[in-house]
């Protein structure tokens, strides 16, 4: 876990490097900090495959359906992704723009979760006494 | 993927506004921000290389 050195050691050099460029050139300090955020990305990102490893073989004990599963992955996939892109619109300045990611990260969530909602909708039907 | 890259894009801002500030002063105003264009788009096809690498490892991770 010595890795959250590195990532410190990363956020702080990304921030150093954008205060020095910024006065020099404004806008190549504001793509070191969209880089310094995706070198974090990555170093964190081979962390999550081993979680997610993990979650898997305990969804594949318990018997629920993989699908659900994977569908719950490409969810929380969507959700960093659109989070990553929010805070990088806000970062330079468009932050309504950021919303607007964050709103179709909303919609596309609600659209890949409607075939849970219609299935548990279809259980509690069953359920009813007609 | 290191940190050198930070100080890579860096360095190339630096440069290339260096580089601006001496063409433009010696009169060659066109080629200064032609040259202030290029170092940003060698620096914006870093990132997008970046950019790539990360949609591909989610693609692969995320099981899209």
């Amino acid at each position: 876990m010595e890795i959250i050195f590195k990532i410190v050691a990363i956020g702080i050099i990304t921030c150093l490097a954008t205060i020095i460029v910024k006065p020099i050139r404004a806008d190549f300090s504001i793509i070191i900090s969209i880089v310094g955020g995706l070198i974090i990305l990555f170093l964190v990102i081979n962390y999550l495959t081993s979680v997610f490893d993990i979650f898997k073989s305990i969804i594949n004990l318990s018997g629920i359906n993989s699908n659900l599963y994977r569908l719950l992955l490409k969810i929380i996939g969507v959700g960093y992704l659109v989070e990553f892109t929010a805070g990088i619109c806000s970062d330079t300045g468009n932050s309504s723009l950021g919303d607007k990611v964050l709103l179709g990260g909303k919609v596309i969530i609600m659209v890949m979760a409607l075939p849970i909602i219609t299935s548990i909708l279809q259980i509690i039907t069953e359920l009813l006494p007609s | 993927m290191d940190v050198e890259i930070i100080f890579k894009i860096a360095a190339i801002g630096i440069l290339t506004a260096i580089v601006g500030q001496i063409l433009k002063q010696t009169g060659k105003e066109e080629i200064s921000t032609l040259a202030t264009l290029a170092g940003l788009i060698i620096v914006l096809i870093m990132v997008l290389n970046l950019l790539a690498d990360l949609f591909t490892t989610l693609k692969t991770i995320f099981n899209f």
